[in-house]
């Protein structure tokens, strides 16, 4: 009798530890089970922009494709062209793997210019993929003098201020540098070209078509359309290699003698301290979805061009952007 | 195939009953974001992408294409209908389009006028929205090119011109008015600065980068003083509140809109068509127009139904006119337009030179489901009036707290800060004591949205012309505005002398 009582409870007091046993082991598990709940993704903007859409094309295809079951939301947090979001970012959100970012070169521009500077970069967060890629194109009028970059160039050289620039964005922002760019790179002061900017790509191409700009600096993407139409000709784009599609027949800039590319990315990022386990489960996650089907519909859909990074690659990546961003601005004299 | 083909074929698309149905889905949301605060039509539209992407579905791309994008202008221009609603009745305008609609729509409601603004600014925004679908129709070719010759120096004269005209918006003293439009100026100052990238007046703190946000400003100004006012000075014991009169205008009041409306559309209409200059300067526009035609301007800002008859019509004929820039060049002249724009691009579907030859179905059958639509939202308003005008009878105890919960929603769903708040909050003790003292915010409100528009184009101008000023001189549209500003100026100062009374105003 008392030996079945001593035995019951023998076993209660195992069935116990065991059951504190599993509950220990049960934490580890859930440690390395991630993500557990809902997951958030920022795009530092308003509804609509480029990293809004880019951020809803993330969320739609992970939960549809079923890749990540935990639903993701995604939310905007708009203010000073992303520097506002930045900054909560990298200190609030540290480390919480439950955030996401999408970004692309203010990023790095952003955190190197003097004006509205952002404190924090790239190495405030956990790079995770690149996912599409645009480039900076360089545009006349269809009945402009400039037939090649070079003349458009030449014509800068001979006089500044004959030849005007213009841009969708500020000056130490992505146009404009795209427009500086080969400038630069072939010996003229940066200073000294005449920029003015537009409120935006649309305004900018306006300007081009109403003969109040020579040149624009404007996205690749966009203009096809106006190629098409015959309104206006593409000199050359900021590419490694020629573009399909309807830009096909324009130079590189490597072509037209200019020793340098610039790449309008857009990529995802964690929190700075993001635990391995969920980077590793975002780099699988998005290599994973950068192949499947849905994710090539909503490329199509948006007019992106895919162009996947994992977390090294991208990482590696950012660090010689940075260097060229960094060069042009110490050239503009508007680097922190 | 003339142009009157086309809009049949467009008419045949419109009236596919799925069309229908979607132009009525669009214009009814459109009126609730218009209504409600807390969403803006550049939200409502970009959060309802994806819903039109999933009902079109099913559809060939061409059909899905003109589909969707029937259903996201209806919230435009829906929304467009609604915004002048909470300007009316609370003073609060949900968009800033119709912050000018508060100065003589809320007047009207505290006399028991209601009824008539809210409808006469239904039957302004209908009668609008007609004639720039009708202007669409037949100068969309032209006037895009006209629209493309607009460059910094003929807009900075243009908002010149604008800036003049504030005095249209003085209250009883001329200086007062002045101080409060440099004031908006100084305002405007802040943030990174477009033209040279440098940042003013932000003290590196992030979320002044992109400057003061105009509705934010104008919420606090108006609603939220408004509520100050009312709390501090008791207003609410008196219970002068009228109660609602009659829901339809008077043949008087019909008689008073008629010509307002036609200026006001004709006016709204063109200047929408400019890109970046859009609806919020048409109603500004309007309003210090018709003031200046009224032959009873003091009744202005005292609740004159032209006040709001005009202004309302602008602001919607402008969101007609900038589909023009939107469909012919793929230039859209708005946020909202922007992100039509976004959508097209989405069924591959490219807004541009090209969009009448390569997609005459997507394009002509928007602009025709544009006139079954407003036909709608008239419907659909006119009944909605009686509803709405209701709320002004809430007591003030109750109806305070949500005008204050409006203002707030409403800002922080457009700029999603708290910082926004407090500036609001901020705002909203400015606007008490400045009102209280008669200094009129209208006017700083006013040279806030013109302040960066001026101060842009004259340096872009300058930068083309490498810093000659007679670049403003020798280009002739901007001679003839500069010219027309002068004139705005010194008339009336010449009158004066000449021994005509001052002009009295009074905000509310």
């Amino acid at each position: 009798m008392l030996k079945k009582i001593f035995s019951v409870s023998m076993a209660g007091v195992l069935a116990l530890s065991l059951a504190a046993c599993s509950s220990g082991g049960n934490t580890t598990a859930s440690e390395a089970k991630y993500p557990e709940r809902g997951i958030t993704i920022v795009a530092p903007s308003g509804a609509g922009g480029g990293w809004d859409l880019t951020a809803r094309s993330i969320a739609k295809t992970m939960n549809a494709t079923k890749l990540i079951e935990e639903p993701i939301t995604v939310e905007n947090k708009p203010g000073g062209g992303g520097a506002v979001y930045m900054a909560e970012y990298a200190t609030k959100e540290a480390e919480n793997d439950y955030m996401m970012l999408v970004k692309s070169p203010p990023i790095l521009i952003n955190n190197n210019k003097a004006e509205g500077n952002s404190p924090y970069g790239y190495k405030d967060t956990t790079p995770l993929a690149q996912l599409t890629r645009d480039y900076g194109a360089i545009v006349v009028r269809e009945d402009s003098k400039f037939q090649t970059l070079t003349d458009v160039l030449e014509a800068i050289k001979a006089d500044p201020t004959a030849v005007t620039l213009a841009g969708g964005s500020a000056p130490g922002s992505m146009d404009h540098l795209v427009g500086i760019l080969p400038a630069f790179e072939y010996g003229i002061d940066p200073k000294a070209v005449k920029y003015v900017s537009y409120d935006g790509g649309g305004e900018a191409v306006a300007a081009l078509l109403g003969d109040n700009a020579d040149v624009i600096a404007t996205d690749a993407s966009t203009i096809a359309e106006y190629v098409k139409s015959g309104d206006v000709r593409v000199l050359a784009v900021s590419s490694p290699e020629r573009l399909e599609g309807e830009l096909s027949e324009v130079p590189t800039f490597m072509e037209e003698g200019i020793d340098a590319e610039f790449t309008i990315w857009r990529g995802i990022f964690g929190p700075k301290n993001m635990s391995d386990n969920a980077k590793e489960y975002w780099s699988t996650k998005l290599e994973e979805m950068s192949k499947t089907e849905e994710w090539k519909q909503e490329l199509e859909q948006n007019g992106w061009q895919s162009e996947y990074k994992d977390a090294a690659g991208f990482e590696e990546y950012l660090q010689t952007q940075e260097k060229v961003i960094v060069e042009l601005l110490t050239a503009l004299d508007m680097q922190k | 195939m003339n142009t009157i083909q086309f809009l049949m074929d467009g008419f045949s698309i419109a009236f596919q009953w799925q069309n229908i149905l979607f132009a009525f889905v669009g214009v009814l949301i459109g009126t609730a974001v218009g209504v409600l605060p807390g969403i803006g039509p550049m939200s409502g539209v970009a959060l309802l992408i994806p819903v039109t992407a999933t009902l079109t579905a099913g559809l060939p791309t061409e059909a899905a294409a003109a589909s969707s994008i029937i259903l996201l202008a209806g919230v435009y221009y829906g929304a467009m209908y609604g915004g002048s609603t909470t300007s009316i009745l609370l003073n609060t305008p949900g968009e800033s389009s119709s912050v000018v609609t508060t100065l003589d729509g809320y007047q009207m409601a505290k006399q028991g006028r209601a009824g008539s603004a809210l409808s006469i600014a239904a039957i302004g925004s209908f009668a609008a929205g007609i004639i720039s679908l009708i202007g669409l129709v037949l100068l969309a070719e032209p006037l895009s090119n006209v629209a493309l010759q607009f460059g910094p120096a003929e807009y900075f004269s243009l908002m010149l011109l604008g800036l003049a005209a504030v005095s249209g918006l003085a209250g009883k003293s001329m200086t007062k008015a002045l101080m409060m439009t440099v004031f908006g100026l100084m305002l405007g100052t802040i943030g990174i600065d477009a033209v040279s990238g440098i940042a003013r007046f932000t003290y590196d703190i992030p979320v002044l980068y992109s400057g003061l946000e105009f509705l934010t400003i104008a919420v606090g100004l108006f609603a939220l003083g408004e509520v100050f006012k009312t709390v501090l000075e008791r207003d609410h014991e008196d219970g002068t509140m009228a109660k609602i009169g009659r829901i339809l205008p008077t043949r008087k009041d019909l008689k008073e809109s008629a010509a307002p409306i036609m200026r006001g559309s004709f006016l709204g209409f063109f200047i929408g068509v400019l890109p970046g200059a859009g609806a919020t300067l048409a109603s500004f526009f309007s309003y210090i127009g018709e003031k200046k035609f009224s032959k009873t301007p003091e009744q202005f800002g005292k609740g004159a139904i032209a006040g709001v008859a005009g202004p309302e019509a602008a602001n919607n004929a402008a969101s007609g006119g900038a589909m023009i820039p939107l469909l012919t060049l793929g230039i859209p002249g708005s946020g909202t337009t922007a992100i039509l724009m976004g959508a097209l691009i989405m069924y591959n579907i490219q807004p541009g030179p090209l969009l009448f030859d390569d997609h005459p179905e997507v394009a002509w059958g928007l602009i025709a489901s544009m006139f079954v639509g407003n036909l709608m939202l008239l419907v659909l308003n006119m009944p909605l009036v009686k509803v709405f005008a209701k709320i002004i009878q809430t007591p003030k105890k109750y109806l305070l707290p949500i005008i204050i919960a409006i203002s707030f929603f409403g800002v922080y769903a457009v700029q999603y800060t708290t910082f926004d708040l407090y500036l609001l909050l901020a705002c909203g003790v400015l606007g008490y004591l400045l009102t209280r003292n008669d200094f009129p915010v209208a006017p700083l409100v006013l040279a806030l949205v013109l302040g960066p528009m001026i101060e842009n184009n004259m340096r872009r101008a300058l930068t083309i012309s490498n810093g000659d000023f007679s670049t403003f001189v020798t280009n002739p549209i901007s001679l003839a505005l500069l010219i027309v500003a002068a004139a705005w100026l010194l008339v009336p100062l010449l009158l004066k002398l000449k021994g005509r009374s001052v002009v009295l105003n009074e905000e509310g």
